[in-house]
Formats: C-alpha cells, structure tokens, sequence
C-alpha cells in the first residue's frame, strides 16, 4: 500500500489519498492521470490492467486501487 | 421531421399524452412505435439501416453473453468473443465508413492522382453516428462484461431508435439508459413543468439566438475577403451560434425525454467557463468526449503494442516522460478519430488534431507547470489567474473554430491572418440581412444576439456558482411561472428565425 501511495503522490501531488473516496468522481484524476497510474502499476507489481478494469469503482480511492492490484495478482 | 416544427410538437403531446393514458407496461412499446413512426417519416429506406445495426448488434451481444456463460476454456472464450466483437464493429463502423467517407476518398484521390472519379450519391441515415455509437458502445460493455444483454430484441430497438435523442445525441449508456426506458413512468406535474421549460429554453438558445448569429456567419465565413475586418467577429459569431445550437437542441432533447420521465445524460456544461482545452473537452459534447475515452483512449493506450512503446519510451526519455508519451500518442489518435467523426474533409483533421496536440502538450508538460507556479507562488484558486485560464483557453478554442467553420484549411489561415492584419469593426454594419432588406436591420439583429448573449451567460454564471435554478424556479408564484413560460414562448416567434437561411440544428448531420 505505501508504494501504491508513492506512486499516486508523484503523479499527482496535491490529494488526499489516505481518506478521498471519489478521486474520479470529483474529477481529481484525470484520465491521463489514470493512465499514468495504470501504466506504474503494471510495471511495479507486474499486471496486466485491461480497459475494462479502468471503472471508477477501482479508482476512486487508494483502498479501491489496491484491492483491484491484490485481484489482479491473484489471477 | 424538424425539431422546430409544429408537426413535431404535436408528435410530441400525442406521443406523450398516449404514453400516460395506456397501462404502464406498455409504455416502452408505445415509445419504441413512435420512435420508429418518427425515424420512417425521414425516408423508409434509411430505416433499413437502422434496423441493421440494431439487429447485429442485437445478436452480438446475445451471442458474446452465451459464450461467456458456456465456453470454460479461458482462452478459447476470449478467442471467440474477440471473433463476434471484431466482426460487428467491422460491419457496423464499415456501414457508417462507406455512407459517410466514400466521397472523401475519391476526392482525395482525385486531388493526389488526377484523376477525375466522380462521386457517388449514397444515403446518409439521419443520425447514423449518434445510433452507431450508442450500440457499439453496449457491444463493448457487453464484451467486457460490464452489462448484461439485452434479450428482447424489441426492447434493444428502442435503446437505439429513441426518437428524442437519435438525430443529434447525446450518446447514451446501456446501463443508464436502458433501464429507465424499459421503465414504467408515473406523469409528475413537477417533473413536466421543468421539462417543458427547458424544451422553451432550447428553442430561445436555438431561435432567437444560434438562428440570428448564423447570418453573420454564413455571410463573413461565405466572402471572407469582402468582410476580412470581421474575422474576429465571425468567429465569436460562430462560437455563440454553435453553443446555442448544439445546446439549445440538447436541452430540447432532455426536456422531451423529460416527458416521459426519461432524465438522459448531460452534454454540456458551461463550455466557455473551462479552463483548459482539456476541461473544455469534459464539458462540451460531454457523451461523445467520454464515449472517446472509455472506448477509444483507455482501449488504445493499454494495448499491448503501446505497452511496448511505453517500456521504450520509458528507456529513451526516463521514467516520467516515458510514461505520458505513449498517452500523448493515444490522446492524438482519439482525436483524429473526433476530427474524422466532425465530417469528411481534411480541415476536420486539422481540427482534431489541433485539440488534440494541445492537450497532449499539456499532459507533456503538467509536471514543469506545476513547478513554475510553486516557483511563481500562483495558486489556482486565484480569481485572477482562474480568469486567465479561462480567458487563454477560449480564444484556444475559437482559433479551432476557423478550421471548423472556414470552408478549407487555407480559407481558415487567412482568415486568422485578415483577423489580426485587417481588423475593421466599421464593417459589421454592412453586413445584409437578406436580399430585400440589405443592412437595415443589421443592428437590431446585432442587440437581439448580443442581449440573447447577456441571458444565458448571466444563467451560465449562476449555474457555475452552483446556486440551484430549478429550486428557485420551484419557489416562484404560479402567476410569475406563467409570465415566464408566456415571455419565453411569445419571444420565440418574435425574435427568432423559424425558418430561412437557419435550418435545422447542426449536429443532426452527423
């Protein structure tokens, strides 16, 4: 979780990602945001994140996200 | 069947009174019967594909449910989805390809090679890229498995025949649309009175407004060199008409789907308040940016072959620079594809691609901006900078506006130029309102867009201060609601252009 929350802080700085809970909803994360994260998850925790997984249900908050790496490393 | 006829009104309260007096459970049938009685009163030839794309897409999505549930073999299952899905992309993008790009393929071909191909007449079906995009996008969310498909192919037809929304959108979501279509709806006087004043205030953004602009448009835009001090004012022109039209025509679309209790997704929000072209692009043609995104951008960026790409990137340009340009690249292509969908000509091109470069620009350079406004101590809650941002990016947005207006590439760059070198607002008053009244009524035109103006910014500037409108409307005595309602509807025919040089809505020739 601590380096899902370094990855986030260098891609976009200026949130609260221990308690926000609508990161895409109140338009915190853009989409080349989310991509960006997309793009460092896949390389630090070795995933594969498919279009289908990029739903505001798993970006919305850092517990989401990291729910959607600890399912996709399970698979 | 014009948006702006009485015809169409009076298909609208026959529509709507029938679908309140028969039982509930019918009403989606009752919807579906006058979708199609208004879609086959355009011509029954174009209804057949229509019904092509609702039947394919129908089957699709039955088929990709069924292979979901039988085939246990992970690989085998993926294999044959990605079979069904490609086919009936092919087939329904390939559709809208032919009808849609011939003609500019043979021109193109014409101007490179010399020859002399002459083009062909092909129908265009009313709409056909609002409804294929709507069912591709269920197909994609059905692929997926994001929804779950439809059964009743009937129920599908309506999903994609929807009479208030297939000439010009907005492009609506399976999982949000579907559902309430199916629905049964109980009348709301509240609901209905709402809707039928935004149906009011689309046609006052569309009449009174759009329908007065586009005059000074057609005639600056059709002899730039007569009026080459007006560019500037051409251009604003064109922004407030196309604003008011493409708006003006959502709100009457909404307000219609209101009647029936049906609340459609937005497609504007304030435009002109954004502050980059990036905003701008999540506020104006919200379900076409946002059906992009899902289906276009997210797809192509997380392909395995710019997958590949980004590793290299990451290698060549460092990890930070590595890791958005691969996104740069998708942001490119997602708009040459809207560029593309705007119509079939290369200044269409240029326009995507200017939006496009724009923001990929900015994405390149988000994290340098950041630092230099640390370093400068500018916070963006700044009302001064706000102001500037919004300021920058509307003149971003009227300069893609030329290449969307102009009738070439290089009418547009001389016309930027004339706008600069030989601004002349002395010119405005000479421009003629019609043949027989020559520039007699040029200036009352001007008052009747500029005050037209002052109200919806006025209404626009509210609703982004977040103060609640329809709550304040709700509030008012039923005597002032009537004066509101009267004033909108005796101020349409009096001020607005019904018919003539204005037409139909712009967006209805996608």
């Amino acid at each position: 979780m601590d380096k899902l929350l370094e990855i986030l802080e260098d891609i976009q700085p200026d949130a609260d990602y221990e308690n926000c809970e609508t990161l895409i909803d109140d338009g915190i994360l853009d989409s080349f945001a989310i991509l960006s994260i997309v793009s460092e998850l896949q390389d630090e925790f070795e995933i594969t994140i498919t279009p289908s997984q990029v739903i505001p249900e798993n970006f919305n908050s850092a517990k989401a996200l990291w729910a959607m790496v600890q399912r996709l490393k399970e698979d | 069947m014009s948006l702006i006829s009485m015809k169409f009104l009076l298909f609208v309260i026959v529509a709507a009174v029938g679908y309140y007096w028969i039982p509930k459970k019918y009403q989606w049938i009752w919807l579906l019967l006058f979708s199609y009685i208004y879609y086959v009163s355009g011509g029954l030839k174009v209804t057949c594909f229509l019904a092509f794309t609702t039947i394919t897409t129908w089957f699709a999505g039955m088929r990709l449910e069924v292979i979901t549930q039988a085939e246990q073999d992970k690989t085998k299952r993926k294999r044959r989805k990605k079979q069904i899905l490609v086919l009936t992309l092919l087939l329904n993008f390939g559709v809208l390809a032919v009808l849609k790009y011939t003609n500019f393929a043979i021109t193109t071909y014409n101007l490179i090679s010399g020859a002399s191909y002459r083009e062909l007449s092909l129908l265009l079906p009313l709409g056909i890229s609002f409804y294929t995009f709507q069912s591709m996008g269920y197909l994609l969310d059905v692929y997926w498995d994001r929804t779950k498909a439809e059964h009743n192919l009937f129920r599908f037809a309506l999903f994609v025949s929807f009479f208030p929304q297939i000439l010009q959108g907005p492009i609506g979501r399976f999982s949000r649309l579907g559902e309430q279509l199916y629905a049964s709806h109980r009348f709301d006087l509240q609901k209905a009175e709402r809707s039928l004043l935004r149906i009011l205030w689309g046609y006052f953004k569309k009449m009174v407004i759009a329908d007065n602009a586009v005059i000074f448009v057609n005639a600056i835009f059709g002899e730039p060199e007569r009026y080459s001090g007006l560019g500037i004012i051409a251009v604003l022109a064109y922004s407030i008409q196309l604003y008011c039209d493409f708006s003006g025509g959502m709100d009457v679309v909404i307000g219609i789907a209101g009647l029936f209790g049906i609340q459609m997704d937005e497609n504007f929000k304030r435009p002109y308040f954004a502050i980059s072209i990036t905003d701008f692009w999540h506020r104006w043609h919200i379900t076409l940016g946002t059906w992009m995104k899902d289906y276009v951008f997210y797809p192509v960026s997380l392909s395995g072959w710019m997958k590949h790409f980004s590793k290299f990137a990451k290698k060549v340009f460092g990890k930070q620079t590595g890791r958005t340009l691969p996104i740069c690249l998708a942001n490119l292509i997602v708009f040459l594809v809207v560029g593309i969908w705007h119509g079939a000509a290369w200044k269409f091109i240029v326009y995507g691609l200017y939006n496009g470069m724009i923001i990929a620009f900015s994405g390149l350079m988000a994290p340098r901006y950041r630092k230099w406004k640390q370093a400068l101590h500018i916070s963006d809650n700044n009302p001064g900078f706000h102001l500037f941002q919004i300021l920058r990016t509307f003149v971003l947005v009227n300069i893609s506006w030329f290449f969307d207006r102009a009738d070439d590439v290089g009418t547009a760059l001389r016309m930027m130029k004339y706008a600069v070198t030989r601004f002349d607002l002395s010119q405005l008053l000479t421009v003629q309102i019609g043949e027989a009244s020559g520039t007699a009524y040029t200036l009352i035109f001007l008052i009747v867009i500029v005050a037209g103006c002052l109200v919806v910014f006025l209404i626009s500037l509210l609703q982004e201060h977040g103060r609640d409108l329809d709550g304040f409307y709700d509030r008012q005595h039923w005597l002032v609601k009537c004066m509101l309602f009267a004033g909108l509807f005796l101020l349409l025919p009096a001020l607005g252009q019904p018919s003539g040089e204005a037409g139909g809505f712009i967006y209805a020739q996608f």
